[in-house]
């Protein structure tokens, strides 16, 4: 199943709905490439509210967007990470380094908010 | 069929220390006790029937005249009780039959010891006092028969080490299940997660922390986050009064974790102590927030937060009087 991308002003919304499979991963990854520069956004919030469990390739390719994306000039903010999610993360030594997380929508967009 | 009985409704059993008959043999295995050392022991029967009493009130003579032990035995009733049970301890040793029942009696009569807090050292003492004084008993009894003497001594020399294997047992034994009691006290001791401002949660920790509280600190924690929608978190460690690598990575976890839920997790109250132990252990730590006290982690989380605490007034002159 797709992510639906919604465009808020400068912001892009990658609002995940149900378990990714690796190849919707890949194919978010490739749609959010070309919709950064496309909408000239300057940021990017991740949403993982609905999911229960974010694997190592999840996580590689969350960081990989993140990273893809601040090339071009968009901060990437993950939101939503439940506490079930974050702990096992840790424990799985997963701790997407480097990319800003924040608690939920709101708060992500906040975040982006700020950093302009 | 009595002593089976007792040692069940005792709290120290075999059972309960995981002693049974394989682990009984192998002891007895190590001791190279044999049925050629039951057998002798029991020949000395009469020999122990008939030089009990001198030897035990040798014994009590003995206790009586150290200060440690004299305090044990204050009332002349509880002397002549324990001199009878001293007894039938004193001729069990030569019965012959060393199976289940045997240690059952063994172990109880080293957690009657540990109970009364009798010091093993005394306790040893004793074993050592006996097989002296049995020892000079039996070059007595077989007289020109040292050879048989000395056999005899040598199994029963074999029969008293089992003895004290097994009450030494019981002492760890006792200590440990006093330390496991604690420990789970310790851990029922609630992790509360507080809200001192908005959006700011204090987390005091106080003890120790093993994986599974460690466990449940982290969750607790990250629901709280979730729940009161926190963006810091003062983590207090005053009342954690050491730090191994082991704690320091589940601090290091919990930290982790929060972030991810885009908490900011500030840990306050390392002593120097704390420090200079994570120090000495090489622990990386730079990836953490750190202040040196909870009045510094909660200045902190404010000004991340951007409250401003003002002082709009002089303190009255006492506080109770309002």
């Amino acid at each position: 199943m797709p992510v639906p991308i919604l465009k808020q002003g400068a912001i892009l919304i990658a609002s995940i709905q149900a378990a990714l499979s690796d190849h919707d991963l890949i194919e978010l990854r490739d749609d959010l490439g070309v919709r950064v520069g496309h909408n000239r956004s300057r940021g990017v919030v991740i949403d993982v509210t609905a999911l229960d469990v974010l694997d190592s390739f999840a996580t590689r390719t969350i960081r990989g967007i993140a990273h893809q994306a601040k090339l071009r000039g968009a901060d990437t903010v993950v939101v939503g990470i439940q506490p079930d999610v974050a702990f096992s993360m840790v424990q799985l030594g997963l701790t997407l380094e480097g990319v800003a997380t924040a608690l939920d929508l709101e708060e992500g967009i906040e975040f982006l908010r700020t950093l302009k | 069929m009595k002593d089976a009985r007792q040692a069940r409704a005792d709290p120290t059993s075999a059972d309960e220390m995981q002693i049974d008959q394989e682990n009984v043999n192998r002891r007895k295995d190590f001791l190279q006790f044999r049925q050629e050392d039951a057998d002798a022991l029991r020949l000395l029967n009469d020999v122990a029937q008939k030089y009990a009493d001198p030897v035990i009130d040798d014994l009590y003579r003995h206790f009586l005249s150290f200060e440690e032990t004299r305090s044990f035995f204050r009332d002349a009733a509880v002397l002549e009780r324990v001199k009878q049970l001293q007894k039938e301890y004193f001729l069990r040793l030569t019965v012959g039959d060393y199976g289940a029942d045997y240690v059952a009696n063994r172990l109880r009569i080293g957690t009657v010891h540990e109970r009364i807090n009798l010091d093993p050292k005394w306790y040893l003492g004793a074993y050592n006092f006996y097989l002296r004084a049995v020892a000079s008993r039996l070059q007595e009894a077989f007289g020109d028969d040292t050879q048989k003497a000395f056999m005899s001594f040598l199994s029963l020399m074999k029969l008293v080490f089992l003895d004290i294997g097994l009450s030494v047992d019981t002492y760890i034994y006792a200590r440990e299940r006093t330390m496991r009691k604690q420990q789970e006290a310790i851990r029922e001791l609630s992790t509360p997660v507080l809200q001192i401002r908005e959006r700011l949660l204090l987390l005091p920790i106080i003890g120790v922390i093993d994986s599974q509280r460690g466990r449940l600190i982290t969750e607790g924690l990250l629901r709280s986050i979730r729940a009161n929608r926190a963006k810091v978190v003062v983590m207090d460690i005053t009342g954690v009064a050491t730090i191994d690598s082991k704690v320091a990575n589940h601090l290091l976890q919990t930290v982790t974790a929060a972030r991810l839920m885009g908490a900011l997790v500030i840990v306050s109250g390392l002593s120097s102590e704390v420090a200079q132990s994570l120090v000495g252990l090489g622990i990386e730590l730079s990836k953490l927030n750190t202040v040196g006290d909870l009045q510094g982690g909660i200045e902190e989380a404010e000004r991340l937060l951007g409250y401003k605490v003002v002082q709009l007034a002089e303190p009255t002159k006492s506080p109770l009087a309002g």
